[in-house]
């Protein structure tokens, strides 16, 4: 489009030009078809209503499950030491390698409990989320890629200039208290050790492959101050307690599954326990746990989520009642202009004006 | 961004060259010439020239990647992420490199592409100039050469419509007299044709043969930037010829209506004048960016005290105690985990955190907020129907995506008058001849005026043969087809008309009929009165360089037409100081006659004594033309003595000649000339309001927008126009600070500046006091009556001195509206800085001149009238509009909606990063603070990459609380922008106080209710519940978008289900597959959760939970304590008219789109003439109504510094202003002359070089001119 001296010549007469106009859409003229409830206290009563309807029959549900679980909990970390009152006694004690660390306890059912009884471990103030902790471990020679690969794994990652397999502090460190269960006195309850792992975790994170060069389960490591021997003529995926132990934990507090009895449990029946109180949690004073639960479809004996459900509903109910009331004495009306600021405002000043 | 890379380009080539012009001006003159030898490349090889090709880019090849680079981390953020990406690449880092990485590599490389884009854009425009090719003289031939290749010396032919490829000097040209036509618009925005003209000498060099012949020396000033001044001059053989600007062309011009131009290289590439004003828009951050920078910096606070916890917290527990964790031999143990070294510990546990907590600070937050305003500004500002101008055909144009939001929270405004208020239309109206008011109609300001009063005015119906045409709107029979000749003094009469016909630099266009021709003239008022001549019978049609020909009618009888030759012997130019214009004829007779037009102050110093009867009453028809808002002008003439005129000739032609101090000198020879003048009369012309500018000013006000209008108008006129637009009322109080009182002219009399300057100022002082203390008093008699100032600009100079500068602004505060009038640009500007500095205050100015320009980059938004002639307010804008009254859609809807969505958009990524950085801190403090995470790294990176990055652009995007014709119906909502109510600290505190809420119930839910184990039996572990609240963050945080938007879009459906959908599948792929060299620990994690009642329960109540606080404080706020714009959407809403209202909406696009079928008569008319080509808004020789003090150079000294000195006016400043400067100190001087330039000449050459680098900067990036030449 060369401009000529005609254009300017005649310049009078307007040039066709382009139009600049937009051109139209819902878009760009910000049009677009919108909605949005607004939350006007009909909203929100309504809201809580229904909130409070469909959480109260969950949490209900929920808590009716977790209570109809049964669970004993027995603490024998103290128990178990005989009865050793100083810390240092209690380390001494269970860092000795030649005394017989056998503990019997006696647990009563006080409630039936259906087969499987599943049995735990919970151990408090137990770091295994400590950030050294939980990245001592190599994932792929557990899995038997390359079972000389030990990165990460210090402090505990050879052993007399070999590799450990497994390494890494998770498993150097593997829960080693052992139960026996007798009800009765005298009727050996048999504790189901396989499938107390998740299944991914069996099949596909630990290799078919047997450990080997494991410090805790040579005589003269003298640095043995917990942490229990594999089975070196088990492969690693068929060790489930090593797996349950090495999926960490969240929480310094946690419970691990050791075993399942297959037997139901009556009310009235004794369980007497032999415990081999093995594992030193007494330099950092951790607490130890023996626990028997049965399970609802929902899981282990926990409140938490119910509580939360019922809480929740209660409050919601509640608050909508409330609302509901405050709605009915006090309603303010919807879009009423007089309660635009600079209404008020202007009425104000008038009022203060008279 | 673009600004970046100029300026080296200014140092290189604008400082350099200006400091050597001022030396060449002040101190030594001989310095810095630039010796040029014609037509003989070998002579100018040592000079050393620049060569004449230009580069804007930024980069090149090479120095892309490193420069661009540094740019990006020039950014505090991104250089905070690249300490934390090579923190994490450390052992000390808990996370994998990628996290940090990742996210900022993603950033960089969006950001950078962009670059890369735009620069590439610069790149392609510059190629195609510099290889577009020009007829050089090589040999005894003329050689297609391109651009680039031309250097200085060469002889270049220019052929009609090409552009100039450098600055040349004008040798020759095919049309007679050596004269050629160009035009400017690339430089300046006037379409109308200049005229230059060759020197004599050199008329015969223009076909090939006698070109090579062309032989001469050029003297001429270094490169220098200003673009209306040159000096220099020829030598050829023995004799020496002055060059003017007249003989130079220009780079960026174009070459019309002649057929080729012979011209000799000058000043080549960079070094030409219109590269050499290349400048720096200033670049302008939003305030509630600057805002969002005290957030990012509570953002570091809070991470500094979660880090600084977690280092005391790790050194504290790390302990022998743990003998799981293997501290037991020193020599295996890191620092960090040392017990033997608690403090190491400390320390690096801190940064370990610093880089697992580095997500508190959002990263994507910047480039999302960017996005968001591109495509606010691209799309909606740009793409508004309602902004479109259709007379004009101009939409309205975002020249800035910074500062959307901003639009939001304006609380004043400063506008010019001339142009943005008014139309600039200028159309004859009245005149006063012989003491006679001749005109009939009636102004709009007549007619507030009356409806103000109430007193009835009487409307004299138009003749039905009058005539109409733009710039004419004068109805009077007295004068029209030859009635004059029977009024009272045709003869003075006559002379009027000649002076109109007579006295001005028009120049005449198309054929010689007065239907047809077309005047350029350099200002709407001179062409209305060219235009004015030729209706009363003195058809002006043709202009040659020395004579101007008027087809006469009614002279010597009525109905006789004859053609009358005029010889021009001068035209003495109108320049501000000046105020006046003078131009010397012969007639035909012999009689020789000084026609001289001007402001009436300058015109009654200078009349001839005992021989104006009519002084008195002419001045009276002024002050009342004055009153109905119309512009005026003196007419006046002198008849010469043809003896005294030859002596004074040659005094004319030595100053012409000067080499230093030409303009000076030339004003004081005319100043010789200009005496013993004979007033004729006065003229006033129309200058209309825009359209809707009442209404908009009305608008705005009930937004609690507060306006002041800045006019360099007389007070009269400002005043009037401001009651015609609504802005003052009679409901008002009125405090009017004036110069224009008898005490202070009886001061003046006496003629001692420093008496008359200390008068003004205690003046200026008591009134001041004594408005201040009359509000207080009214105050307390009658609360909410609103106030207004009215003050002068010789008044302002004095009220803004710093020791009344408080008490100015403590009246202005309380004052509804302002009006300055007769200020100039710099005090425009200093008016906005006072405001936006001292009340701290966000301003807005809006003009469509160059004298606006200073007051639109002072203020925090520019806002640039679009659509006419004039460029400069427009390229110095950040927003251009057509009309004034589009502010309304601007503020109101863009404004608003925009501040809205940023403050949205900024509060939640506030949130929705703090909440997830809390959780893992929670988390910390039961690990013993080592620094473990929580999630896997690709959670962390993808949080704000991917899962929660779209929908927040929905928000920014769509938002909408309420619609488009509500915000505009409730001017009103906008003030919760200007009192900042949704970005207030109050604001974050509410957001901050749920984000920790959120986080608790995030990490503590799962983790408690994963306690026990789950169905099966089996336990989760870290992972699993990590994975689960991630989970539950997720979902949270994209419902809560959706709590928070106003409006829900099928946008906002998509952005939030996608986000959501990809996280799960995002996990499902992830934890599917087993990596190589890292840890599984995600693997299958999602599929055992989903295998278990836990997921389920928990994503349902984990939500629930997290938003019922957010849930209850919107109800409970809504219910009892309603933001206005709720108020208004349940109106909306309830009151069933919402139909209505979007019906009427869609009727109101549907006009739009369509445009109406049928004109009104007016519309008709108004389209018309916005058809015709305009003139341009402003110019040297802009309206009479003069605003230049030339006292403000007096309070620049005394005050110090207080606006940038405007270095590239120095060299001409300097020349000009020689009262003055001797009593100046060397050092100063420059900068002082230049500032005092910038004020005295407001609408003249000054403010155009200021904005001449916004142009260059349009044409040379934009619209590189070779490609797209104009065709108006």
């Amino acid at each position: 489009m060369s401009a000529n001296g005609a254009s300017t010549s005649d310049a009078g007469v307007p040039a066709k030009k382009e139009s600049k106009k937009p051109k139209y859409s819902k878009f760009t003229q910000q049009e677009l078809p919108a909605c949005k409830p607004l939350l006007t206290p009909g909203w929100v009563i309504a809201i809580f209503m229904i909130v409070g309807v469909i959480f109260i029959p969950i949490g209900a549900v929920t808590l009716l499950a977790s209570n109809g679980v049964v669970e004993i909990v027995h603490a024998y970390h103290n128990e178990c030491t005989r009865n050793l009152t100083t810390r240092e006694a209690k380390i001494a004690y269970i860092e000795n390698d030649q005394l017989d660390k056998t503990c019997n306890v006696q647990l009563r059912v006080t409630k039936d409990m259906d087969a499987p009884v599943y049995v735990y471990y919970q151990l408090d103030n137990f770091y295994q989320n400590h950030r050294r902790y939980v990245k001592s471990r190599n994932d792929q020679q557990l899995r038997g890629d390359s079972v000389n690969e030990t990165t990460g794994c210090k402090p505990e990652a050879t052993y007399n200039g070999q590799p450990i397999l497994p390494c890494g502090l998770i498993a150097w460190s593997l829960f080693n208290d052992t139960y026996v269960f007798t009800r009765g006195g005298t009727q050996g309850l048999f504790v189901n050790k396989k499938g107390i792992s998740w299944k991914s975790d069996r099949e596909d994170k630990f290799g078919s492959i047997l450990p080997s060069n494991f410090p805790n389960n040579q005589r003269d490591n003298t640095s043995l101050i917990g942490g229990g021997a594999l089975n070196l003529s088990q492969p690693l995926n068929e060790q489930e307690d090593l797996i349950v132990w090495m999926r960490t934990a969240a929480l310094p507090t946690f419970r691990k599954l050791y075993g399942k009895i297959e037997d139901d449990l009556k009310q009235g029946d004794t369980i007497s326990v032999q415990i081999q109180n093995n594992y030193n949690t007494y330099t950092f004073g951790g607490g130890k746990k023996l626990v028997l639960s049965t399970t609802s479809w929902l899981g282990g004996k926990n409140s938490f989520l119910g509580i939360a459900y019922l809480t929740v509903g209660i409050l919601s109910i509640f608050l909508a009642l409330v609302f509901f009331l405050v709605h009915l004495r006090n309603p303010r009306p919807l879009g009423d202009p007089s309660y635009l600021s600079w209404n008020r405002k202007a009425q104000l000043t008038s009022n203060s004006a008279h | 961004m673009g600004g970046l890379e100029r300026t080296p380009t200014m140092s290189r080539g604008g400082r350099g060259p200006m400091d050597s012009a001022f030396r060449h001006h002040s101190a030594d003159p001989h310095f810095g010439h630039r010796t040029i030898y014609c037509n003989d490349h070998a002579a100018n090889l040592p000079f050393k020239f620049k060569h004449n090709s230009i580069s804007t880019t930024k980069y090149n090849f090479w120095t892309f990647l490193p420069k661009g680079l540094f740019e990006q981390f020039r950014r505090v953020a991104n250089l905070y992420f690249l300490m934390i990406a090579i923190l994490s690449t450390t052992p000390i880092s808990p996370v994998h490199p990628i996290t940090n990485v990742g996210p900022l590599v993603l950033v960089l490389t969006v950001s950078l592409m962009k670059e890369a884009f735009e620069d590439r854009k610069r790149y392609m425009s510059d190629r195609i100039i510099n290889s577009s090719s020009i007829d050089v003289l090589s040999g005894r031939y003329w050689i297609k050469t391109p651009w680039s290749k031309l250097s200085v010396g060469d002889v270049v032919k220019v052929y009609s419509d090409q552009f100039f490829p450098a600055d040349l000097l004008f040798v020759s040209s095919t049309n007679a007299d050596g004269i050629c036509y160009i035009e400017t618009s690339n430089l300046d925005g006037e379409t109308n044709l200049k005229i230059r003209k060759a020197l004599e000498r050199t008329w015969d060099y223009i076909d090939e043969e006698k070109a090579v012949d062309f032989k001469g020396v050029i003297e001429c000033e270094q490169p220098n930037n200003s673009l209306y001044t040159f000096t220099g001059n020829l030598i050829m053989g023995k004799q020496t010829i002055p060059i003017t600007p007249n003989q130079i062309l220009l780079r960026g011009c174009s070459l019309r209506n002649t057929d080729a131009v012979v011209g000799v290289v000058l000043f080549t590439g960079h070094e030409t004048k219109v590269m050499m004003n290349t400048m720096d828009v200033p670049s302008k951050r939003s305030t509630l960016e600057r805002r969002l920078d005290k957030l990012i910096l509570l953002l570091f606070a809070i991470l500094f005290c979660l880090c600084f916890i977690g280092g005391i917290g790790s050194a504290v527990f790390v302990s022998r105690e743990w003998w799981y964790l293997g501290l037991a031999v020193r020599d295996e143990i890191e620092q960090q985990y040392d017990p033997g070294n608690r403090f190491s510990v400390a320390i690096l546990t801190f940064f370990t955190l610093v880089t697992l907590y580095s997500t508190i600070i959002p990263i994507s937050l910047y480039v999302s907020i960017e996005m968001i305003k591109f495509i606010q500004s691209t799309q909606f500002i740009n793409n508004d129907i309602l902004m479109y101008h259709r007379e004009s055909n101009t939409p309205a144009l975002a020249r800035t995506s910074n500062l959307n939001e901003e639009l939001g929270q304006i609380e004043y405004i400063f506008s010019d008058k001339t142009g943005t208020l008014t139309r600039n239309l200028m159309e004859f109206f009245k005149c006063s001849i012989a003491g006679v008011m001749y005109g009939t109609g009636i102004t709009e300001i007549q007619r507030a005026a009356a409806r103000r009063t109430g007193v009835p005015i009487e409307e004299i119906p138009k003749s039905v043969d009058s005539i109409r045409e733009k710039g004419f709107n004068f109805d009077d029979k007295r004068l029209m087809r030859g009635g004059w000749r029977h009024e009272v003094n045709p003869e003075i009469c006559k002379e009027f008309f000649r002076c109109l016909a007579i006295c001005h630099t028009v120049l005449p266009e198309g054929e010689d009929l007065p239907e047809k021709i077309v005047y350029q003239a350099a200002s709407p008022d001179e062409s209305a009165l060219v235009t004015a001549a030729k209706n009363f019978g003195f058809f002006f049609y043709a202009r040659s360089p020395t004579a101007i020909k008027v087809r006469e009618s009614h002279v010597e009888r009525l109905g006789k037409v004859q053609d009358v030759e005029y010889e021009i012997l001068n035209v003495l130019e109108f320049n501000s100081s000046r105020k006046r214009q003078s131009v010397i004829c012969r007639y035909p007779n012999g009689r020789l006659v000084l026609y001289c037009k001007g402001a009436d102050s300058v015109i009654y110093e200078r009349m001839a004594e005992g021989q104006n009867p009519y002084r008195d009453v002419t001045r009276d028809h002024l002050e009342k033309y004055g009153e109905d808002g119309l512009r005026t002008l003196c007419l006046a003439y002198a008849d010469i003595d043809p003896r005294k005129y030859e002596e004074w000739n040659e005094k004319f032609i030595q100053a012409k000649s000067a080499l230093r101090d030409r303009e000076k000198k030339l004003d004081e020879v005319a100043e010789l000339i200009e005496s013993n003048l004979i007033l004729l009369g006065c003229t006033a012309i129309e200058d209309k309001l825009q359209e809707g500018v009442p209404l908009c000013i009305e608008t705005l006000a009930k937004a609690g927008i507060k306006l002041w209008v800045l006019t360099g108008d007389k007070m009269e006129t400002a005043i009037n126009i401001a009651y015609a637009c609504s802005l003052l009322s009679n409901e008002m109080k009125q405090f009017i600070i004036n110069s224009d009182v008898k005490s202070i002219r009886d001061v003046e009399a006496r003629g001692d500046p420093i008496e008359t300057a200390r008068v003004l100022e205690e003046q200026v002082k008591r009134q001041l006091y004594d408005a201040i203390s009359a509000a207080d008093e009214l105050q307390l008699e009658q609360p909410g009556v609103d106030l207004a100032l009215v003050i002068d600009g010789r008044c302002l100079m004095f009220a803004l001195d710093p020791h009344l500068r408080g008490a100015l602004l403590k009246i202005c505060m309380r004052c509804k509206a302002v009006v300055c009038c007769r200020v100039s640009p710099l005090q425009k500007a200093q008016v906005t800085t006072l405001i936006k500095d001292g009340a701290k205050r966000i301003t807005l100015s809006i003009g469509d001149g160059a004298n606006d320009v200073s007051m639109i980059q002072a203020a925090h938004i520019g806002v640039g009238i679009s659509g006419q002639e004039g460029m400069q307010a427009v390229m110095a804008s950040d927003f251009a509009i057509a009309q004034f009254r589009f502010l309304t859609d601007l503020l109101l809807v863009h404004g608003r909606w925009s501040y809205n969505r940023i403050s949205k958009v900024v509060c939640y990524f506030f949130y929705k990063n703090l909440t997830f950085t809390l959780t893992q801190f929670w988390f910390n403090l039961g690990a013993g603070n080592s620094g473990q995470r929580f999630y896997d790294d690709w959670f962390q990176s993808l949080y704000n990459v991917l899962f929660t990055a779209l929908p927040v652009l929905a928000v920014g995007i769509f938002d909408k609380d309420v619609s488009a014709k509500r915000a505009k119906q409730y001017p009103q909502l906008y003030k919760a922008g200007i009192d900042n109510l949704y970005f207030s600290w109050r604001v974050l505190f509410v957001w901050l106080f749920f984000a920790v809420y959120q986080s608790l119930v995030f990490f503590f839910f799962p983790v408690s209710a994963a306690e026990h184990g789950v169905n099966g039996g089996l336990d989760l572990g870290l992972w699993d519940v990590g994975t689960m609240a991630y989970t539950c963050i997720i979902i949270t945080v994209n419902l809560r978008l959706l709590m928070a938007s106003s409006s829900i879009t099928m946008w906002h459906h998509v952005a939030v289900a996608g986000s959501i959908v990809s996280w799960f599948l995002f996990i499902f792929f992830y934890s599917g597959v087993q990596t190589k060299n890292r840890q599984d620990n995600i693997y299958w994690v999602i599929f055992n959760l989903m295998s278990t009642w836990y997921f389920w329960f928990l994503i349902i109540l984990v939500p629930v939970v997290a938003l019922a606080g957010d849930f209850m404080y919107q109800g409970f706020q809504r219910w009892f304590f309603p933001f206005d714009y709720q108020i208004i959407q349940e109106e909306t809403k309830f009151k069933d008219q919402g139909e209505t209202h979007d019906l009427e909406h869609q009727m109101e696009m549907m006009a739009m789109l369509e445009g109406p079928s049928v004109l009104t008569a007016e519309e008709e008319r108004s389209l018309a003439m916005a058809q015709l080509p305009r003139e341009r808004t402003w110019s040297k020789h802009t309206g009479f109504a003069f605003d230049s003090p030339g006292f403000e150079s007096f309070f620049a000294l005394q005050e110090g510094v207080p606006t940038p000195a405007r270095s590239w006016d120095v060299a001409r400043r300097a020349s000009m202003t020689p009262r003055r400067s001797a009593s100046r100190s060397e050092t100063r001087a420059g900068q002082i002359s230049s500032r005092e330039g910038s004020h005295t000449h407001p609408s003249s050459i000054t403010e155009e070089d200021v904005q001449l680098g916004d142009d260059e900067l349009r044409f040379s990036r934009n619209n590189p001119f070779l490609q797209t030449p104009r065709k108006d």
